[in-house]
């Protein structure tokens, strides 16, 4: 499932660009599931100091993904992205325990900010080949994405580096993007 | 006598100091439907002054949809950023995208990747009409203030 084909799923949204906005820590793995939705090599993923965007345009229906660096020094940033954002998609990885909290965190301030107030929240449970990694039930519970009561919310187990996972997250966000008038 | 106007001597001071730390670091075509990349540059190509040439294999011409990527660095934060892409054939604009990135993080490196489809095979123009007259152009702005303009002109090999 490329991001073309995600782009054709989306052509009866009466909106005419859309914007997929890629957080969560620095290591999460969103750069791979970037270029993995591309089908493009992610053997080289070298950590974000900025953005990375994907633009695709098809029929004059343009998709925009956002893929912001986590690293400590650059979350401060992440709020300059978030207007417009149609779907939010977050990235854990779940082999790090360590940093769990830390990522429950940040996720909850994000969810706290006025500009991204009803926007849809995937969560990637990423990293699953591992064999610590918690199960994405487990990880939900830790962040307690049950508990979100104002937006609609999805947790989807994936592995970015072999692909495992993804498309049945994008296929939600697909079902989710907000019909906008 | 030229009086220069203080408001326009700030912008001029203003680009001068973007640009100065300003670098695009890499750009590179791919093949999107498999993701492999046909073409890349590691040179800067942010240079105004210099027609950058780039040696692309004719096959570019046969995918169903391509992809032009380019990674740039900037030390200065901006406020507005953003750019104007124009494809241009023997200077007639085949193609454009305008793109507004907004914010740019101090020292930072970013990536930009369009992806787009390509024309039916029946309309394409063949490599030995295409060849050395297609023109990439990249013009980068921070609101109204025009930074630089990246010129690559593609040869089919």
């Amino acid at each position: 499932m490329g991001l073309l084909s995600i782009l054709k799923k989306l052509r009866s949204n009466t909106e005419r660009e859309l914007r997929l906005l890629l957080l969560g820590l620095d290591n999460a793995g969103k750069t791979t599931l970037l270029k993995q939705l591309a089908s493009e090599d992610v053997s080289q993923v070298t950590p974000t100091a900025g953005f990375n965007i994907k633009s695709v345009l098809s029929n004059g229906f343009k998709l925009n993904v956002w893929d912001i660096g986590g690293q400590r020094k650059i979350r401060p940033y992440w709020r300059n992205y978030f207007e417009n954002t149609d779907v939010l998609i977050y990235v854990v990885d779940c082999s790090d325990h360590q940093r769990l909290q830390e990522t429950s965190f940040e996720l909850a301030e994000l969810l706290q900010d006025e500009k991204l107030r009803g926007v849809p929240l995937l969560v990637y449970a990423n990293k699953q080949d591992l064999s610590t990694a918690l199960p994405s039930s487990e990880v939900a519970q830790h962040m307690g994405l049950h508990l979100i009561r104002d937006r609609t919310w999805q947790i989807q187990a994936c592995v970015a580096t072999d692909g495992t996972g993804v498309k049945e997250g994008m296929e939600w966000v697909c079902k989710n993007i907000p019909v906008k008038k | 006598m030229t009086e220069v106007l203080p408001a326009e001597e700030a912008k001029q001071d203003r680009i001068i100091t973007i640009l100065s730390g300003f670098q695009i670091n890499w750009m590179n075509l791919r093949d999107a439907d498999t993701g492999k990349i046909l073409w890349q540059h590691n040179e800067d190509m942010s240079n105004p002054d210099i027609e950058h040439e780039a040696r692309v294999p004719k096959r570019i011409l046969k995918c169903r949809v391509v992809s032009r990527e380019m990674n740039f660095s900037s030390v200065e934060s901006m406020e507005r950023f953003r750019l104007e892409q124009k494809v241009l054939f023997k200077g007639r604009c085949l193609e454009e995208w305008f793109f507004e990135f907004g914010y740019v993080i101090p020292n930072s490196t970013n990536t930009w990747q369009s992806i787009i489809e390509s024309a039916p095979e029946s309309q394409m123009m063949p490599a030995n009409v295409l060849n050395g007259n297609v023109v990439i152009e990249t013009k980068f702005f921070d609101g109204d203030l025009l930074i630089t303009t990246s010129r690559v002109r593609l040869f089919y090999v």
